[in-house]
Formats: C-alpha cells, sequence, structure tokens
C-alpha cells in the first residue's frame, strides 16, 4: 500500500510538494502523467505535464524519485513539485488515492522510516510521540477544543446505530420467538435520521475545505453578458479579453484570488448560444462541463422559473437596464457597482454563517470516514426497504460503526452485547 | 503404595470437554486415559436436555468435522429436533435437539469402551511437575499416573457450593462430590483463579402436571441432523410444552426476594447475563408482564421434566410455591429444586492460543474451568485441547483456528484475550464474520485441518471433499447460466418481483432476495456419496454463496488486509516497560495478556491503534512482513 500526503504547509504557496511512498508509487503516478514515459531512476528530476482522468493537463511539475532503500521512508518514494495551488494538490491527491494510495496519517512517513530501519533507535522516543500525535492533530491546526465536539457528535451517532444493532441482535442472536413486530421500521427510521445528521457532518467539512482547498466559482451566461468583465472587477486586475462583440472569450481562463481567506479559483467561460464556429462550439462544451464541476456557478441575466441552489443569479449592466425579474443580486461590473456585496454573497453562499471556528471534520480522512459511514447506512436502508435478510442489515450497520470508530474511540462486539443485556431480558 | 502407570496423555474429567479430548488424541494414535471422579457421570449432560440452538448448533457441526462425537451422539439420542431462526438470516440458522440424556450418557460410555479408550475413576489432587514441564497427575489416595501431557476439564466440581436459598452443599453437581486440591496446587505454582457461578431450575414430576394448560410444541417436520456421519435421521418427535408466568408468579417472586442466595445481601460469584435466574428477570424486566417456561422431558417417557426458564436459587418452598402459581402446575411437585452453584475457575488469559498454559509445559486447560458455560463451548475447547495435547506429545505443530475458521476460533481467541467475569458463552454477534461462519459449511471451513490431523475416517473425507465440490461446481453453474424470460418470469410476477425483458444470469435473479433455488430448474446434484441431507445442503450453500456473495467478498477483503498482523509474533521476553510513550492502563494490559502476535494485541479491549503503531515501532518489524 502506498501512502501520499502534501509534505509543504496547506495554503497557497509557490511550490508545493507531494510525496508517494510505496511499492506501487511509481505506477500510481504514472497514472496521471501525460506525454512520455516515466522511468524508473533514481533521483534524476523530470518535468512533466499532470493530466486529469480526461486526459487534460492541469499542471506541470517536475518528479523527483527516490528508490528503495535509499529513500527517507526506504521504500521507493517518488515527490511531485507541482504549483503551490491548494486546488492542484487536491487534485494530485485525489488521482493518487483513485489509483490505490491512502492518506498518510500524520507522522506516517516517519513512521516507516523507523519501521524500515531508516533512523536510530534512540529515535523511537520522538517518533512515537508523533505518532501520537495524531490523535492530537488538532493541536496543530489550533482547533483543539473543537476534537470534542467532533467526537461529542459522532459518538451519539454511534450510540444510536449501536442501539439498533443491538435491537437487532436480541432478535438474530437471543431470542427464539419470531422477529419483534415493528423492528423494521423503527430501524428504517433511525438510519434515515442518521444519514441527515451524517450528511451535514460531511457538509460542514466541504466548506471548511473550502478554506484548505478552495472553492471554483464559473462565471457562466449568455454570450455579452458582461462575465469576462466581472472577471476583472473580481480579481481586480485586466486578465480576460473584454469586447462589444459576442462570442469573445472562447476557452476557460482562470485566476486565483480571495474573498475573507476564503481562496477562490474563478473561471470565466465562453458565453452560452447556438454555436458559430467549431472552436466556439469547443468552448461551450468546455463551459458546460466546468458548470457541472464548479463548487459555485454565477449565471448572468437569467433566472429559470425553478432557480438552482448552486446558482447565484446576477442581473449586470444595472446602470443601462432595468428589470422586474426577482434576480440575487444587481450589479454594474463595468461600474463597479455592487461588486463588494456580490463578494459577501459569494461568501455567504459557499460557507455560509460558518466560520473556521466550527470546523469538525478537519481532515480528509475524517471526512472519508463519514461518508463511508454514511454509504452503508444507505444500503442498511436499502435492504430494510427490500426485506432482504437482516444479518446484513447488521453487517452494513456494523461497518458503518467502524468507520465512526476511526475517529473515536473502538467499539467492541461487547459493547453491543452489553447493550443488548441492558435493554432485554435475555435467556428462557 | 505408589501406582506406577505410564500414559502419553491423561484427561482429567469426563464432563463434554473431558469426553471430546480423550476420544481424539485416542483416536490420533496417543496412548490417552481418561480420569474422572465417577464412571457412570461421564458424558453427563449438567444442565437442560438439549444440544445446539443458536450459535451452539455452529460449534456442533465444527466439532464434529474435527472428529469430535458430540453431533453424532446427539443425533443418536434425539427426542426432538428443530432449526431455530429460520426466519431470519441464514448464517443464524441454528440446528438443535432435544436429548434423551441417559441414552447420551449410555452411548457415550460404550463408544469410550467400544473404542478402547481406557477411563478411570478416581479424583485427581494435584499435578507433578518438573522444570515448568507436566510430568504426571497426583490422585486422591496417594497414587500417581506419569505422563507427558495433561488436560484438566474439571467443569463446575472445583470448590463447588451449591446454593438453595440459605441452604448450602458442598457438591460438584446436584448428588456429586466436588473436587478439591487441584485449584490449591495450580494456585501454589502461580496460576491465578476466580469464581464464578451458574445455575439450573428445578426438575419436576410429569404426573403433576396439568399438561392441558400448557400449549404443545413439535420439532421440524425435516429434521436435519448434527453430524455429517448421521446417515438417517429420523428422529422421535416429543413434544414440549409452553406455560407463561403471571402476575402473580412475579408478586410472589419479589416478596420473597430475601430467601434467594443471590439477593439475600451474601456476596457471590458473577453469573451469566444471558441464563439469568427467575427472580433476576422479574426483578430486572419489571416491564414484562410474563415469562415463557418450557417443559422438557428429559428422557424417553421420562417422569423427570426439566423447567427451561425458571433457573433460581430461592429457598425450596419459596420455588415451589412459585411455581405453583403457574395456571397448570397448581399441584406440582418437585424430583429436585432448582439451585445454583459457585465454582473456581481459571482465567483464561493463562493460556496459549493452543489451550496450553503459557507457564507450564503440557498442561491443557478445557471447559468450564476456562470460565465458559454450556456443553458446545467445552466440546469445543475439549476437541482443540485433545488434539494439541497430542499433538505436544507427538512433537507437532498445533492447531490454532482462527477467528475466521470458526466459532471456536472466536471462542479461543475471545477467552485468551478478554478477561471473563461473568461466564462466557457464545453469541453469533460475537463473530465479526459471522456470515462466513454457517452452520452449512463448517465441512468447507474445517475439512483441511480434518485432514492436516487425521481426525476424521477416508471415507468421511472423502464424502465431505465431495460434497465441496459439488457446492462449487454448482454455484459456478449458477453464475454461468442464463435463463430466458419466458423460464422465469410466471414464477417472478407470483413474487411481486419485477419481470425480466432478456436472457440474465440465473445468479443475477437468485440475488433478489424473495427467490430461492427451487425457483430454478436446476438438474439435481445426486450422487451415490451423498446422502439427502448433504444434498439439500449443497442447494442451501449455493444459494447462499450466491445471494452473500458481495458481503462475503468484502469480508475476505477484509481478512486479507488484517493477515500479516496475525503473523507478526511478539517474543515472549518481551518487555513492556520499556515503551514509554503507551498508556499505563494498555501497558498492563499488554504485561498481564501477553498477546502472542501483533493480530491478538489489537484485539485487547480499550488497545488504541496508536499503541499498536507505536508497539510495531519497538518490535523493529518492518512495515510490510515478508509473507511465507
Ligand atoms: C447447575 C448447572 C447449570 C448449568 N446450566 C447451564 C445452562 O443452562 N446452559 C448451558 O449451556 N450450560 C449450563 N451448564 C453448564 C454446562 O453443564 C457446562 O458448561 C458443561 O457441561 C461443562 O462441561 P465440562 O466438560 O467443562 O465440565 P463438566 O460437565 O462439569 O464435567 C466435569 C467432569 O470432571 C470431573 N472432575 C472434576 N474434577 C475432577 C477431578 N479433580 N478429578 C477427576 N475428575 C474430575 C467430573 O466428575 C465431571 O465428570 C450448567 C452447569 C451446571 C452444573
Ligand atoms: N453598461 C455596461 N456595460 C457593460 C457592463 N458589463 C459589461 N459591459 C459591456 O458589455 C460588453 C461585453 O462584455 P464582456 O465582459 O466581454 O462580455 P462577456 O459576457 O464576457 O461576453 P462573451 O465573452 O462574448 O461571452 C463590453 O462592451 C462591456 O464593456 C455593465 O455593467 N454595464
Ligand atoms: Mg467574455
Amino acid at each position: 500500500m502506498a501512502i501520499v500526503a502534501c509534505s509543504t504547509p496547506p495554503g497557497r504557496s509557490g511550490i508545493a510538494v507531494v510525496r508517494l511512498s510505496g511499492k506501487s508509487a511509481l505506477g500510481i503516478v504514472k497514472t496521471f502523467v501525460g506525454g512520455g514515459s516515466l522511468k524508473k531512476t533514481h533521483l534524476s528530476p523530470s518535468l512533466v505535464e499532470l493530466v486529469d482522468k480526461k486526459r487534460r493537463v492541469f499542471d506541470q511539475a517536475v518528479i523527483t524519485q527516490y528508490l528503495s532503500p535509499n529513500s527517507y521512508t526506504g521504500e521507493d518514494l517518488v515527490e511531485i513539485s507541482c504549483h503551490g495551488n491548494p486546488i492542484i494538490v487536491s487534485k494530485i491527491i485525489d488521482l493518487c488515492i483513485e489509483a490505490g494510495a491512502e492518506i498518510a496519517e500524520p507522522g506516517e512517513f516517519t513512521k516507516k522510516a523507523f519501521l524500515n530501519g531508516k533512523m536510530d533507535l534512540s529515535e523511537a522516543e520522538s517518533v512515537s510521540s508523533i505518532i501520537h500525535a495524531k490523535s492530537l492533530a488538532g493541536v496543530r491546526s489550533g482547533i483543539k477544543n473543537l476534537k470534542g465536539a467532533l467526537s461529542g457528535s459522532v459518538i451519539k451517532i454511534k450510540k444510536s446505530i449501536i442501539s439498533c444493532v443491538a435491537n437487532l441482535e436480541f432478535n438474530l442472536d437471543i431470542s427464539e420467538e419470531d422477529l419483534q413486530p415493528n423492528i423494521i421500521n423503527t430501524t428504517l427510521e433511525e438510519v434515515k435520521a442518521q444519514i441527515v445528521v451524517l450528511e451535514s457532518l460531511t457538509e460542514s467539512f466541504k466548506e471548511s475545505q473550502f478554506f484548505q482547498e478552495g472553492a471554483s466559482i464559473v462565471l457562466a451566461g449568455p454570450p455579452n453578458a458582461g462575465k469576462s468583465t466581472l472577471f476583472n472587477a473580481l480579481i481586480n486586475k485586466k486578465h480576460s479579453i473584454v469586447t462589444k462583440e459576442e462570442g469573445t472569450t472562447r476557452d476557460v481562463v482562470e485566476k486565483n484570488f480571495l474573498i475573507k481567506q476564503l481562496p477562490i479559483i474563478l473561471k470565466d467561460t465562453a458565453g452560452i448560444r447556438g454555436g458559430q464556429s467549431e472552436a466556439e462550439k469547443q468552448g461551450i462544451l468546455k463551459s458546460k462541463e466546468e458548470i457541472s464541476s464548479a463548487d459555485l456557478v454565477i449565471m448572468f441575466n437569467q433566472k429559470p422559473q425553478k432557480p438552482l441552489s448552486k446558482h447565484l443569479y446576477v442581473f449586470n449592466k444595472s446602470d443601462i437596464n432595468t428589470t422586474t425579474d426577482n434576480y440575487d443580486i444587481h450589479i454594474s461590473a463595468k461600474e463597479n457597482k455592487n461588486i463588494s456585496k456580490l463578494k459577501d454573497l459569494i461568501y455567504k453562499r459557499l460557507v455560509g454563517d460558518f466560520s473556521l471556528g466550527e470546523v469538525l471534520l478537519t481532515s480528509k480522512r475524517q471526512s472519508r470516514s463519514v461518508l463511508a459511514a454514511s454509504e452503508h447506512l444507505k444500503m442498511a436502508s436499502v435492504l430494510l426497504k427490500n426485506g432482504d435478510s437482516l444479518e446484513l442489515v447488521v453487517e452494513d450497520l456494523n461497518c458503518c460503526i467502524m468507520e465512526l470508530d476511526k475517529i473515536t474511540n473502538k467499539t467492541s462486539r461487547d459493547d453491543i452485547l452489553e447493550s443488548v443485556f441492558s435493554s432485554f431480558c435475555v435467556g428462557k | 503404595m505408589k501406582r506406577k502407570t505410564n500414559y502419553a496423555v491423561v484427561v482429567v474429567g469426563g464432563g463434554h470437554a473431558g469426553l471430546e479430548a480423550a476420544l481424539i488424541s485416542h483416536k490420533r494414535g496417543v496412548k490417552t486415559l481418561l480420569v474422572s471422579m465417577d464412571k457412570k457421570s461421564v458424558g453427563r449432560t449438567s444442565c437442560n436436555p438439549a444440544i445446539g440452538g443458536l450459535a451452539k448448533g455452529q460449534m456442533v457441526k465444527e466439532v464434529d468435522v474435527l472428529g469430535g462425537i458430540m453431533g453424532f451422539f446427539a443425533d443418536m439420542s434425539t427426542l426432538q429436533s428443530k432449526t431455530l431462526n429460520m426466519s431470519k438470516g441464514r448464517s443464524v440458522w441454528s440446528p438443535r435437539s432435544q436429548i434423551d440424556k441417559k441414552l447420551y450418557e449410555k452411548i457415550a460410555q460404550q463408544h469410550a469402551k467400544a473404542v478402547g479408550l481406557d477411563v478411570f475413576e478416581g479424583e485427581v489432587v494435584g499435578l507433578n511437575i518438573k522444570k515448568n514441564r507436566v510430568c504426571g497427575v497426583k490422585l486422591k489416595g496417594g497414587d500417581e499416573i506419569s505422563c507427558n501431557a495433561v488436560v484438566l476439564t474439571c467443569g463446575t466440581f472445583l470448590n463447588g457450593l451449591i446454593h438453595i436459598g440459605k441452604k448450602q452443599i458442598h457438591a460438584g453437581r446436584y448428588g456429586e462430590e466436588r473436587s478439591k486440591g487441584i485449584t490449591e496446587f495450580l494456585n501454589s505454582i502461580g496460576l491465578t483463579s476466580g469464581r464464578l457461578k451458574t445455575g439450573t431450575p428445578p426438575r419436576i414430576k410429569k404426573s403433576s402436571v396439568n399438561w392441558g394448560a400448557g400449549e404443545e410444541d413439535f420439532g421440524d417436520k425435516n429434521p436435519k441432523p448434527l453430524s455429517y456421519r448421521t446417515k438417517n435421521f429420523k428422529p422421535k418427535d416429543e413434544p414440549c410444552f409452553s406455560f407463561r408466568t403471571k402476575k402473580e408468579t412475579h408478586e410472589m417472586i419479589l416478596e420473597n426476594l430475601h430467601s434467594s442466595a443471590m439477593y439475600s445481601g451474601k456476596s457471590m460469584a458473577k453469573g451469566p447475563r444471558y441464563c439469568p435466574s427467575i427472580e433476576d428477570k422479574v426483578y430486572k424486566f419489571k416491564q414484562n408482564p410474563s415469562h415463557l417456561l418450557q417443559l422438557e422431558p428429559e428422557w424417553t417417557r421420562s417422569e423427570q421434566i426439566y423447567v427451561n426458564g425458571f433457573s433460581t436459587s430461592l429457598s425450596e418452598d419459596v420455588q415451589l410455591k412459585c411455581l405453583q402459581t403457574v395456571s397448570g402446575l397448581e399441584r406440582v411437585e418437585f424430583i429436585r429444586p432448582g439451585y445454583a452453584i459457585e465454582y473456581d475457575f481459571f482465567h483464561p488469559s493463562q493460556l496459549k492460543n493452543t489451550l496450553e498454559s503459557k507457564a507450564i509445559d503440557g498442561l491443557f486447560l478445557a471447559g468450564q474451568i476456562n470460565g465458559t458455560s454450556g456443553y458446545e463451548e467445552a466440546s469445543s475447547q475439549g476437541i482443540i485441547a485433545g488434539i494439541n495435547a497430542s499433538c505436544f506429545v507427538l512433537n507437532e505443530k498445533p492447531l490454532v483456528l482462527k477467528r475466521e475458521d470458526a466459532y471456536i476460533g472466536v471462542l479461543i481467541d475471545d477467552l485468551i484475550l478478554k478477561d471473563t467475569n461473568e461466564p462466557y458463552r457464545m453469541f453469533t454477534s460475537r463473530a465479526e464474520y459471522r456470515l462466513q461462519l454457517r452452520s452449512s459449511n463448517a465441512d468447507q471451513r474445517l475439512l483441511k485441518y480434518a485432514k492436516e490431523y487425521n481426525l476424521l475416517n477416508d471415507e468421511t473425507i472423502e464424502t465431505l471433499l465431495h460434497k465441496i465440490e459439488k457446492t462449487e461446481q454448482l454455484v459456478k453453474k449458477l453464475n454461468e447460466t442464463s435463463i430466458k424470460p419466458v423460464e422465469i418470469n410466471e414464477r417472478l410476477a407470483f413474487l411481486g418481483e419485477n419481470e425480466i425483458k432478456e436472457s440474465q444470469k440465473i445468479s443475477n435473479i437468485l440475488k433478489r432476495p424473495p427467490l430461492t433455488i427451487k425457483d430454478f430448474k436446476i438438474k439435481n446434484t445426486r450422487s451415490k456419496l451423498l446422502n439427502n441431507f448433504m444434498e439439500d445442503e449443497i442447494l442451501f450453500e449455493a444459494e447462499t454463496l450466491i445471494k452473500y456473495s458481495g458481503y462475503i467478498n468484502r469480508q475476505q477483503e477484509e481478512i486479507d488486509k488484517i493477515k500479516v498482523y496475525e503473523e507478526m509474533i511478539i517474543p515472549n521476553n518481551f518487555n513492556y516497560n520499556e515503551i514509554k510513550s503507551i498508556s499505563n492502563e494498555s501497558r498492563e494490559k499488554f504485561i498481564n495478556i501477553k498477546p502472542q502476535t501483533v493480530g491478538q494485541a489489537q484485539r485487547i479491549n480499550g488497545i488504541r491503534p496508536s499503541d499498536i503503531s507505536i508497539l510495531l515501532v519497538y518490535l523493529r518489524r518492518p512495515f510490510h512482513v515478508k509473507q511465507k
């Protein structure tokens, strides 16, 4: 198993270094390197293009390999030095995970180094304290107190699931009589309720993640609506070309900027219309892709019957036009009118009233656990609805508990039996 | 005068643990002696007249594949047979037999004689130990028997004390002497023991019951045997009868709680929560208006009836008074009262996963003496201790079952890693790989060990191999054969399922919950070697493997993932005090339990993943252990 992590501090910097350690490291990197093939060589940096799953280039990077045993960890290790953009870093890590890597726990690189004999035994203590710090990961990010809040809510969810399992186990494992009436319905209700709670936790993670990795915003709408003008107004620089003609912007134009600490990656796109030339058609296709993958879409001068929650509807050119339609905001990109109000609105849409002080799921690892936990609950609810076997339901609920255990303390089989014994008169 | 007899293995105790241990060791060609206090009680079922049941039925089948006798003897003495939990998931379907206790004992004793096992009546009071190695047993009266390995299976007998209300009787079981000496001896050489408690209900006279007031309960129409060796299984179907306690019963029990040994304020050893006395049930679950009592015959045409559900240590007159409040039992008479019994057990964390003592080589412990309760739990440990004692004298690699192999593996792993403070009983939910541990695939899971350790005769092995092969073929067929809409749509419509539009693989459709393998016209698997039960089991197994494939595969992945840790050995002399950065609590647990592998260490309650990481650091093991 290979592990991956960004080894430069989170946030924005010139260059970020992503490290990947393990036997399969090079194989994993190859899945997202475009063009020329990478040869397995110790310490000879090569400049490569990084491509996403659709083989589109998203960055250039320098790749350096350290072959086992001559690396920090003692295993094959690959360092990817990319541009210090949180979104790029996140993309690389995601691609690694998709290709089979796991996110490293804090201290795990060092731990491997030690286990592979790359460090002196006398360093054991310091290493183990690093490992130990895992549970205190919050300390470093300054959100120590919040750990309690997170495990508090996870413990609550777990408790409810454990009591569901206890209920089912009493029926499966102990009672020789028929199933308790209603057990399926009550379990289903409870499972559904917990899915909602888990999803709200994931939501809060997504928001906190925006702070770490940035949110993507796409400017979209008909040609000539003033998208590029707004783009330039927001970043406060003449970056995207503005003309009187329709169809000026053909390709996606990107730029990063901050709204109150919140990193934004802003994308200007081609105006959407019937499409004239082949090039414009291609551009429009790209616009649509961007829209679907964006965290937020700023839609110009188009207000549909059913507004989408991901869209912010902007009425531009309010200096020369008026409308009776109900837009989220009226601005003038050209005259810089209401731009800072728009920024507030964007911020609110992305992270709500959320402030860094409320970060609950602070790591990707935790959020993956929560996500997996809620997947298992969803599976369980499908089984319950289909009238499938209860032992399979229990299996999914147990998996959910196991995922949540990764965030809080381990649940043992005895905890479940304990819960059975305390709620039921067991035995003949 | 000292008698000088020489055996390779001496098994102390002729209960279910001892019997399995002695018979398997003997079967493996090792000179074995069974010593028991009373020859006539060898094979006795102390408590209720039933074998199998939830989780236990699975264990009986496992013991059977490992060459044990419990299932086979139970089949021969069945009074009623039933598979429990049929309305629930298929991995928790559990076969159970009501048995004729007297017949079971007789068969067991005759079998021991027939196979030529030496049985000696006597009481063991101590062991001979040289250089931390067992070399003999001491008998009451001074005789000694020398041997290379000992299996202790003393059940509830060590310093046994019966409570009936305030009355106390020194006994190992009602009417049988207790045993004294072994606890004291083992304590003197440093092994630690504790006290546990269990209880049994009264036995009543058949003629004193108004049977018309009870609800009759028969066994299954198509009963299934517990043993693969049983070819024809046409057991009796004697009914049991259900009665119910009522408000008056509960009120009377609560009024007389002070007469109960357990509620009289005396401190007593801990009993099992899953097998509570009637006074516990009434006291702790006041909301339940009534509790079920099942009246079970103890043998054919028996005058003695077992009152399942009324385990108690109330005084005899109160027991009788309370029971007489139940409709139908107004004039009930006792053959003997219910009672609780306290006895010594040895903390099982002092054992290796082979059931051999960590401190004394060649000393094995099995059964209730290890803090378990139940015939099947005893027999499971007996078979393993017997196999491993014989391996010990033959200098062979011991047999260790993994948690994913068998309930027996779960049982032993739990015992050695948990500190019992109540008698341990198996539940299916104790097994994380429950879906894999079905009663219908015990052969598939364990036959390899039976072959390796020579536990079954060639004929049985061949038959089971054939059965396993047939199952695999059937699964393959279901996965590869397509079925046309016309062949199945009528059935689907009947079951309220969506019809299919194009041909589909059978396995695909079989995965839908309401469908069974019988809905498809599969050419049957008939073969000379297999009996009907085996053929049914093949169909059932194949169906299960298809229906559960997703879950079974996921569990398998999990098993493969943690396998490396099971192979990381922690040296016996590993110094936990050296590790500074783990909590004192974890360190203490490590020191007490002395896990043999990192896998075991991980399963100790309360040990955190970070403790394990640190342990790994100190073990200086490369992260990726090379797999053999
Ligand atoms: C009152 C009572 C109630 C129970 N209730 C239940 C129940 O409801 N459900 C359930 O599943 N289980 C119950 N059990 C437990 C079940 O009977 C035991 O778990 C199981 O029989 C234990 O088997 P064993 O082989 O370990 O010991 P036992 O069956 O107790 O056999 C011990 C054997 O060792 C012999 N022995 C002991 N000491 C010596 C010695 N020093 N020298 C020579 N021989 C010796 C004895 O003579 C006896 O043959 C109950 C047991 C009792 C006594
Ligand atoms: N009066 C007024 N004119 C504006 C405003 N915003 C943009 N314009 C003008 O509208 C024209 C088109 O602006 P662009 O920003 O290029 O429009 P676009 O949406 O990017 O167009 P395409 O790239 O062709 O899709 C330019 O002449 C702008 O100066 C505004 O708020 N008020
Ligand atoms: Mg433009």
